[in-house]
C-alpha cells in the first residue's frame, strides 16, 4: 500500500473568519494527540478530499507541516456541510510509536449468503463498525465479514465470530449482532388497523385536555347583523 | 397517524424556521435516506403517506426508520368565524423540518429499490428532497450492493 502524504501550513485565521479561507479553496484542519500540543493548520481542499477518499479514518497519513519532520496521523473527525456536503473541518490525531490507540474500523460484508436465495429473505445489519484497540501500524483498513457462512434462516454473525490478529483487541460487546438472515414478515393487514387505534387515542387526549382547560374554550361569535 | 400520546400544553407558538437542520442531518440507522432540502411543517398525514409509499414498494424485506415526529400542534379557527376571541382549536400535528433534515432511512434493500421507494415517498411530501447514501468511514470501503 502506497504511503499517503499531505501538506499543511500553520493557520492564523481562527473562529468565524475561517469561512473566508473556505471560499479560497482552503480547509481549516486541526492536529492533536496524546501529549501533543494542539495545532491549527490549513490544507488545500481538493488535496484533502482526495486524501480522505483514499485514507478514510483507518490509514496512516504522513502530514508535512512546512519544513518540519513529517508527523504520522489518522483522520479523527470529518465535518461536512449538511446540505452541500462541502468539507468544513478535519481533525487529525497524531499517533506515537508503541502507544495503543482506539479506532473505529468499518465492517464490509463480502460474498453471497446461501440463505438469501429463498423467497422473502432479508439481510439484517447490526453494527457497521468495530471499535478496536491496537498499535497504529496494525490498524486494518476495513474488517471483511464473509457472508458465505450464513446457510440457514435466522443464522447470524456476532462480534465474537470475527477473528482478528492477536495484536488487535475488540472493544465491542461479543454478543453484538453484525449481520443476520431473517424471514421478512408482511405487515399489510396490521398496517391498515393501526390508524383506527391512533384515532381513539387522539379522542381521549382531546377529551382530557378539554376537561383540564375549560377556560380556554371559546364560544363561536354570533354573526353580526348587517346594516 | 403519528401524534403525541400526551402533551404538556395543547397549543404552541408558530415559531420560526430559519437556518438548516443542526441535528438529524446524516443517516444514522439505515444505508439509504431521504433528506429534506427545504423547510416545512410536515403533517402526520404526509409522513404517514410517505411511509406507506416506502413500505408498499419494498414489500417484504428491508427496514424503514422515520426520523421525524409531528409533535407540534397547529390550531385552526372554525369556518366563517370572525377574527379575534383567542386562538383556535387544535387541528392537526406537524413536524418542523429544516433543510438537511433526514426524514426516512432504509436498510436491507438494494440501492435501486431504495431509490425508487424514496422517489415514491418524495411525491407525498410538500418539499423538495433528495436521496442520500450513508457515508462509509473506511479506506476505499464501498457499500455492499444487494439485489
Amino acid at each position: 500500500m502506497e504511503d499517503l502524504k499531505l501538506k499543511a501550513t500553520p493557520r492564523n485565521v481562527l473562529g468565524k473568519k475561517t469561512r473566508f479561507l473556505r471560499r479560497q479553496g482552503i480547509t481549516p484542519v486541526h492536529l492533536y494527540g496524546h501529549n501533543v500540543k494542539s495545532l491549527a493548520l490549513q490544507c488545500d481542499t481538493d488535496e484533502l478530499e482526495h486524501l480522505i477518499a483514499q485514507a478514510g479514518r483507518t490509514r496512516l497519513i504522513s502530514l508535512e507541516i512546512d519544513s518540519d519532520r513529517p508527523r504520522t496521523v489518522f483522520v479523527r473527525e470529518i465535518q461536512r456541510h449538511p446540505i452541500n456536503h462541502e468539507l468544513l473541518h478535519v481533525d487529525f490525531y497524531q499517533v506515537k510509536k508503541g502507544e495503543k490507540i482506539l479506532v473505529d474500523v468499518p465492517i464490509v460484508l463480502v460474498g453471497e449468503a446461501p440463505a438469501m436465495k429463498g423467497k422473502g429473505r432479508m439481510l439484517v445489519h447490526g453494527i457497521t463498525s468495530l471499535s478496536i484497540e491496537c498499535l497504529p501500524g496494525s490498524v486494518p483498513p476495513q474488517i471483511e465479514v464473509d457472508l458465505s457462512q450464513l446457510e440457514e434462516v435466522e443464522q447470524a454473525i456476532h462480534v465474537r465470530d470475527i477473528t482478528l490478529g492477536p495484536e488487535v483487541t475488540v472493544r465491542n460487546d461479543p454478543e453484538q449482532l453484525v449481520v443476520k438472515v431473517s424471514q421478512a414478515v408482511v405487515k399489510e393487514a396490521v398496517e391498515e388497523a393501526v390508524p383506527e387505534a391512533v384515532e381513539e387515542v387522539e379522542a381521549e387526549v382531546e377529551a382530557k385536555a378539554e376537561a383540564e382547560a375549560p377556560a380556554e374554550e371559546e364560544t363561536p361569535e354570533p354573526p353580526a347583523a348587517e346594516s | 397517524m403519528l401524534q403525541p400520546k400526551r402533551v404538556k400544553y395543547r397549543k404552541a407558538h408558530k415559531g420560526r424556521r430559519k437556518g438548516s437542520a443542526q441535528a438529524g442531518n446524516t443517516p444514522a440507522f439505515g444505508d439509504y435516506a431521504l433528506q429534506a432540502l427545504e423547510s416545512a411543517w410536515l403533517t402526520g398525514e404526509q409522513i404517514e403517506a410517505a411511509r406507506r409509499a416506502i413500505t408498499r414498494y419494498i414489500r417484504r424485506g428491508g427496514k424503514v426508520w422515520i426520523r421525524v415526529f409531528p409533535d407540534k400542534p397547529v390550531t385552526k379557527k372554525p369556518a366563517e368565524t370572525r377574527m379575534g376571541s383567542g386562538k383556535g382549536a387544535p387541528d392537526h400535528w406537524v413536524a418542523v423540518v429544516k433543510p438537511g433534515r433526514i426524514l426516512f432511512e432504509l436498510a436491507g434493500v438494494g440501492e435501486k429499490t431504495a431509490k425508487e421507494a424514496i422517489r415514491l415517498a418524495s411525491h407525498k411530501l410538500p418539499i423538495s428532497t433528495r436521496f442520500v447514501v450513508r457515508e462509509t468511514t473506511g479506506a476505499g470501503v464501498q457499500p455492499k450492493e444487494l439485489t
